[in-house]
């Protein structure tokens, strides 16, 4: 049931009613029943799998307390067993194609380990009710694509709540508009230049090393938007995942912009450990942290040679940034007149950067992705052919939406009129706001199946589904 | 403010770049922009260094805010009994 399917909002709609109308003290219950509704929907054996480790921390975690050796040994476990079937993927022919990646694993391990690992530290006290435990790690809005919450941030809200329509449903819409207006129409332009990588040159790489960025966003950004929308129907509001990431001016500043529950993630279990275990070491400390960090996020994806490569072109953006911090804050300060330019400047290159290092993520192979690079500036020629026979292929207008879409994209977050909305609506008189939820759900309605129409021909599934 | 969070808060004007930084007990990194993990050990050595403190890994994974940093401080300076 995939989140933009109709019998994942047919689901939803029920899912809400029932909550609203449950007593507060059954809400957690009521949250892990349909979390494993919702779960079992997909591949249900996966869901043994899914009961077990979270039965196993939570009584592990427990017995270990502060300081126990066991949260590690399970920590250890949880990687090993994420591991595993990554290293299964790969080998698909190799009688392991009837193991199939159990959904969200990637998302569920990180929240059991961050639960071990904030027990072990004393962060926070075991959590004494199973099904709240439960509730947390299957949580259904995450389990797909996150966005990873702490424990003790989702703990906090659990059951405390009903839910609020008004902040919950705006978020959805724009998820969904993200996804179907925008992701779904650039999708076809990139999916081809990448399937004929090789007999392409030139404008239509250039197309799909531009386009893609704003793809991956548009698509991931859009499946965070829906997550944390339909948490907010049940009274929990998860992390934001994104921050306008195009606007960083440095690799730094995008990464505390793009997936940021991830990195913020892997920078509290794994980089801030690290970094302290080898301060010692100075820069090459420094360096050696970075690339482990660095490389852990690429492997999350999977463990091919494309992610390594991203990975790897990351830490050595980041290493040389980190080396180069003090030097570029001294320049600024003695030259504030380059400060405006600069930014702009960094803006550019940290796009380029960033787009660069996408071509080894989207590639099929990595070989691809070096023909990709060196093929950008050949072959201009018989440019005009090449564009024409593409656009035979693909549906310019689609990609004339999508770039359209984008740009409302991002002046919406830019200026963002749902909060003007949510202060108009806390100081309206009630006859006002209640033409303005009139108003709000016929649009909705009216615009929510105009995307579904227009996008049911080729809806794809989300990027970030199958990690 | 107190004297220990004072002289945290010019370590971490230093550090982070930030001439104009009010440090409060309940702040955390998500509230300052430069404030990710990258900068977040550098704090931790200046803190080190400035209050002449070691802290361990575990007690650095736990910290939450910077009234957690400040009583580890705290702790840390105070005659061991």
């Amino acid at each position: 049931m995939s989140y933009t399917s109709v019998s994942f909002l047919v689901f939803l709609g029920f899912a809400a009613c029932l909550y609203r109308r449950c007593p507060a003290s059954w809400r957690p219950a009521l949250v892990l029943i349909l979390s494993y509704a919702f779960y079992l929907t997909w591949v249900p054996v996966a869901a043994l799998l899914l009961a077990a480790l979270t039965l196993l921390t939570f009584f592990l975690a427990r017995a270990s307390g502060i300081g126990g050796r066991l949260a590690l040994a399970m920590t250890v476990f949880l990687v090993a067993c994420l591991a595993a079937f990554k290293i299964a993927l790969l080998f698909p022919a190799r009688g392991l194609a009837g193991l199939i990646m159990p959904l969200g694993i990637s998302y569920y391990t990180f929240k059991l380990i961050s639960y071990l690992l904030d027990v072990h530290w004393g962060k926070i006290a075991p959590e004494p009710s199973i099904i709240r435990f439960a509730a947390y790690v299957s949580f259904f809005p995450q389990i797909v694509a996150g966005p990873i919450q702490r424990p003790s941030d989702f703990f906090s809200q659990l059951g405390s709540d009903q839910g609020s329509l008004a902040d919950a449903l705006p978020r959805i819409a724009w998820g969904f508009t993200k996804k179907l207006l925008i992701a779904d129409n650039l999708a076809p332009t990139v999916n081809y230049v990448y399937a004929h990588v090789t007999g392409l040159q030139s404008i239509p790489l250039w197309m799909a090393f531009y386009l893609y960025p704003l793809q991956l966003y548009a698509d991931f950004s859009g499946l965070t938007d829906i997550a944390i929308g339909t948490g907010r129907l049940f009274g929990v509001n998860g992390p934001e995942n994104f921050n306008r990431p195009f606007t960083a001016s440095t690799i730094t500043e995008y990464w505390r912009r793009w997936h940021m529950s991830l990195v913020t993630w892997l920078g509290d279990y794994v980089f801030t450990p690290l970094r302290m275990a080898t301060r010692t070491a100075g820069k090459l400390g420094l360096a050696f942290s970075i690339t482990v960090n660095m490389v852990a996020i690429s492997l999350w994806h999977g463990l091919t040679s494309g992610f390594l490569l991203f990975g790897f072109l990351h830490s050595v953006y980041l290493v040389a940034e980190a080396f180069t911090a003090r030097w570029r804050s001294k320049f600024f300060k003695r030259h504030p007149a380059w400060n405006t330019p600069g930014r702009f400047l960094g803006c550019l290159l940290t796009f380029h950067l960033v787009a660069f290092a996408l071509v080894f993520f989207r590639s099929p192979r990595v070989s691809d992705a070096f023909w990709f690079l060196q093929h950008l500036t050949t072959g201009w020629s018989n440019v005009s052919a090449v564009v024409g026979s593409m656009l035979s292929q693909i549906s310019a207008r689609k990609l004339g939406i999508a770039l359209v879409g984008y740009v409302v994209l991002e002046l919406g977050e830019r200026y963002r009129p749902d909060l003007w909305v949510r202060n108009l609506r806390m100081s309206a008189p009630r006859s006002i706001r209640w033409s303005f939820y009139f108003a709000a759900t016929v649009t909705l309605a009216f615009g929510f199946s105009l995307l579904v129409l227009q996008g049911s021909q080729a809806q794809s599934p989300f990027i970030y589904e199958i990690f | 403010m107190s004297d220990i969070l004072d002289r945290m808060q010019n370590v971490f004007r230093d550090v982070l770049d930030e001439d104009g930084l009010v440090l409060r007990p309940e702040m955390t990194a998500a509230d300052v922009e430069t404030w990710d993990s990258l900068s977040h050990i550098n704090l931790i050595d200046a803190i080190e260094r400035e209050f002449k403190v070691r802290f361990t890994i575990a007690e650095v994974a736990s910290l939450m805010s910077v009234g957690d940093l400040e009583a580890l401080v705290e702790k840390k300076r105070a005659p061991k009994t």
